[in-house]
């Protein structure tokens, strides 16, 4: 009977889900947007305010008119940083009809890359890896802010301009000794080391051995007592916010006396509120202002994050919303522009819509973008922030391309 | 003696009946009708998106066949079975990627087809040493060590190691072309599909003939009494780790054909919950069963994706069910586990196994 009961139960619940799935998905929308996005997985740290940014953005956008008049469906999905999952859900968004996808981590935007060419489906992601700015091999890969490696490059110059000239290492006319500290197994953390020590190797720098902190690491002390050893004077972290301020916090209780220089996913408004005074004198990447801070357009991305979540308390917002505002607006002005031309194919919204964006201003205090069939590097430098006395400094806005012209086009495209 | 009940009247003459391949016409034509559909009505009817759910179920089955034949068959538990699919899918890229091919061999397609043989050795190879442990170790003893397979291999091998080979610190990315099977080269989804239904029903004849052999009849006697087994003259340590093998083979071929449907690949591809969904997948399916691990990897991968198309048109009145859906689907896979276990704890396999009696038997079926 119990059994009978169950099947009775069991059978309509499997009817209803069966007729549910079969049936058509496509909605009214005319232009649709798919998202994959982490909320809940390794870079939840970052991803939840990214991805609520993002779907503001979107509502946004619609309010405006949406893409000349047509209204966007956005459909998104948390992967939980979990590669296999976000496959998945790119074949199920691709299937609903997305003519854009806005991704995430660099292991799924890599992983995904070869696919995505095949489809010719245009993907902004949230990774900034240099590996995807090459035309060349990925083709239908973009992001509107400057690429880690660039970052990375960016960071550890403006260190070597502003602070090293006031150490006492460098009145002893010895060598800068820098190193970096990254999950080796993440690909967003793995993916600038290459650049960054190419980069110190050019600037003069010794290098020493690299320390592997994961992402949820809580306790780092081992790794900071193995950078003791080498004494460095400036390290890179290349992790998210979590663990990066675990470093802080324990390189600082044990004494380590190096400066750090921090990527873009590790520096935002929590990190001196997870390090305290161990973030005091920390400099990062900052591709696109903080949340509030007052540069053009920033009105319209609180206003909207106030209108469209006001459960949200401000003050827990972060660089992270203005961050998924720059993809979506960049990937709006590229789709009004390929749907001027007439065509929202793949191909089109490269050709007609991406890649005809030249200096183009976002505002938010972001870099003005630009994309070529042949670079998709969208900038050619980042602004360094410091973090000193209770708030965000301007260090330096170093320019690669203005420094390093020959390297910049000849050597460091797609690493 | 069959695992089926013949019709009412049909008897088995000799043993080598009872072991055929065809028990009855109906079975012969029930059989050309399944591969019918998969090789021909799948592919040629259903659309893109749907072939790419069916080699997802394919994935799913070559994985769980291993997985099968160790815990169903042999009685050896696995939680690390992630791990060898793992080594199955870097051996065959970096063979591809890496290995000095002469260039007729990648002219002809024969570099991909030859790395899917080698990564099935290599994975094979790999699952004996973690399955060294089983001649002393059983039960719980033996599940930490095959989980330490996972650990060791994916969280510590692949992913500090073989994952920089070549500089790259990130994806392993397989350049458009490069998998190719003899002239067709793999870049749809109704190739990948086809190549997934070759594999998985050569697996499924492979496994399927084992188990109809001395070893097969050795592995059910381990799996029952492994000291009964030993008393009778079983030498138990070379058939368990025969298993090993054979699990680790399959589970090897099902990581190099992945790398087919990824292009691309990273440790993260293989995580622990891998291991667990495909224990999961034969526990639904039916333990100790061939149509168990077939049957579990249909209900859980169409089951999972009927559900995710189930919550798409409600995501416009509840946003959270489409935004937390990876997490639903996790929950749903729990449930299913408890529910089988409680209600059907042998699994779909058994009850395709009353059904199928019940109309052998018709109208006599008590």
């Amino acid at each position: 009977m119990r059994k009978r009961a169950l099947f009775s139960l069991l059978v309509p619940f499997l009817a209803v889900i069966l007729i549910a799935g079969l049936c058509p998905v496509a909605g009214a929308a005319d232009i649709k947007i798919g998202g994959i996005m982490d909320t809940t997985g390794a870079t939840s740290d970052v991803g939840k305010d990214y991805a609520l940014g993002m779907d503001e953005a979107f509502k946004w956008i619609n309010e405006q008119g949406g893409v000349n008049g047509k209204k966007i469906k956005y459909t998104w999905f948390d992967y939980g940083y979990r590669i296999p999952e976000a496959i998945t859900k790119y074949k199920l968004l691709k299937r609903l009809g997305s003519i854009v996808i806005m991704g995430w981590g660099t292991g799924d935007t890599e992983a995904l890359s070869p696919t995505v060419n095949k489809d010719k489906l245009p993907y902004v992601s949230a990774s900034y890896s240099a590996h995807l700015t090459n035309p060349a091999k990925t083709p239908y890969n973009l992001f509107f802010s400057s690429d880690y490696s660039t970052n990375a490059r960016a960071a550890l110059t403006a260190w070597f301009d502003k602070k090293w000239p006031g150490k006492s290492g460098f009145k002893e006319n010895r060598k800068p000794r820098f190193a970096a500290v990254y999950m080796f197994a993440s690909p967003y953390c793995s993916a600038p080391i290459k650049a960054i020590k190419d980069q110190a190797t050019m600037l003069g720098f010794e290098i020493g051995p690299d320390q592997d902190v994961s992402l949820f690491a809580l306790d780092t002390k081992s790794q900071v007592m193995a950078l003791k050893e080498f004494k460095p004077d400036v390290c890179w972290h290349g992790n998210t916010t979590m663990s990066v301020s675990a470093t802080l916090r324990d390189a600082y209780g044990l004494g380590l006396g190096a400066d750090w220089i921090v990527n873009n996913w590790g520096y935002d408004e929590n990190l001196p509120r997870l390090a305290g005074e161990a973030a005091e004198g920390v400099m990062g990447a900052t591709p696109i202002a903080f949340y509030g801070q007052n540069y053009k357009n920033m009105d319209i991305v609180v206003a909207a994050a106030k209108k469209y979540n006001p459960g949200v308390p401000q003050e827990k917002r972060l660089i992270r919303t203005p961050q998924a505002w720059g993809d979506a607006l960049v990937t709006w002005e590229a789709l009004k522009r390929a749907d001027k031309a007439g065509d929202l194919t793949g191909d089109g919204i490269m050709k007609k819509g991406f890649e005809t964006l030249s200096l183009f201003d976002i505002g938010l205090g972001a870099s003005p973008i630009t994309f070529t069939a042949t670079d998709h590097r969208p900038t050619t430098g980042c602004l360094i922030q410091e973090w000193k006395g209770g708030k965000f400094q301007e260090v330096e806005r170093v320019d690669l391309k203005q420094r390093w012209p020959e390297k910049w086009a000849k050597e460091w495209l797609g690493w | 003696m069959s695992s089926v009940w013949l019709p009412c009247g049909d008897y088995h003459e000799n043993y080598l009946q009872d072991q055929g391949w065809w028990q009855s016409n109906f079975v012969k034509f029930k059989m050309l009708l399944l591969l019918a559909v998969v090789f021909i009505g799948i592919p040629l009817f259903a659309a893109e998106y749907w072939i790419g759910v069916g080699t997802m179920i394919g994935f799913t089955a070559m994985g769980a066949l291993g997985v099968q034949l160790l815990i169903g068959y042999t009685g050896l538990i696995t939680l690390g079975h992630a791990a060898f699919i793992a080594v199955g899918a870097y051996t065959s890229t970096l063979m591809v990627l890496q290995f000095p091919w002469p260039q007729f061999m990648v002219d002809a397609g024969l570099a991909y087809p030859v790395s899917v043989i080698a990564a099935g050795f290599a994975a094979g190879l790999w699952c004996v040493l973690f399955g060294l442990p089983s001649a002393k170790v059983k039960g719980f003893y033996l599940i930490l060590t095959t989980m330490a397979a996972q650990f060791i291999t994916v969280d510590f091998i692949l992913t500090q190691y073989v994952s920089q080979i070549g500089g790259r610190g990130q994806a392993f990315s397989l350049p458009p072309g490069t998998i190719k099977i003899g002239p067709i080269v793999m870049d749809s989804e109704r190739e990948i599909y086809y190549f997934m239904a070759v594999l998985l029903t050569l697996m499924i004849i492979g496994l399927a003939n084992l188990l109809r052999s001395r070893a097969g009849r050795a592995w059910v006697a381990i799996r029952d009494n492994d000291i009964a087994a030993e008393a009778l003259g079983i030498n138990i340590v070379w058939y368990k780790l025969l298993a090993f093998f054979v699990a680790g083979f399959m589970g090897g071929v099902a990581g190099a054909f992945w790398v087919s449907n990824t292009a691309a690949l990273s440790p993260e591809h293989f995580p622990f919950f891998l291991s667990l969904w495909l224990v999961g997948v034969i526990l639904i399916g039916g333990v100790g069963s061939i149509h168990g691990a077939i049957f579990g990897s249909v209900f859980m991968v169409v089951i999972m994706e009927l559900l995710q198309m189930a919550v798409i048109p409600m995501g416009d009145y509840f946003p959270k069910l489409l935004i937390d859906f990876a997490y639903i689907k996790d929950a749903a896979f729990g449930l299913a586990i408890c529910g089988f276990v409680i209600y059907e704890p042998n699994g779909i396999a058994y009850r395709w196994w009353q059904i199928k009696n019940y109309f052998n038997l018709w109208p006599f079926s008590y």
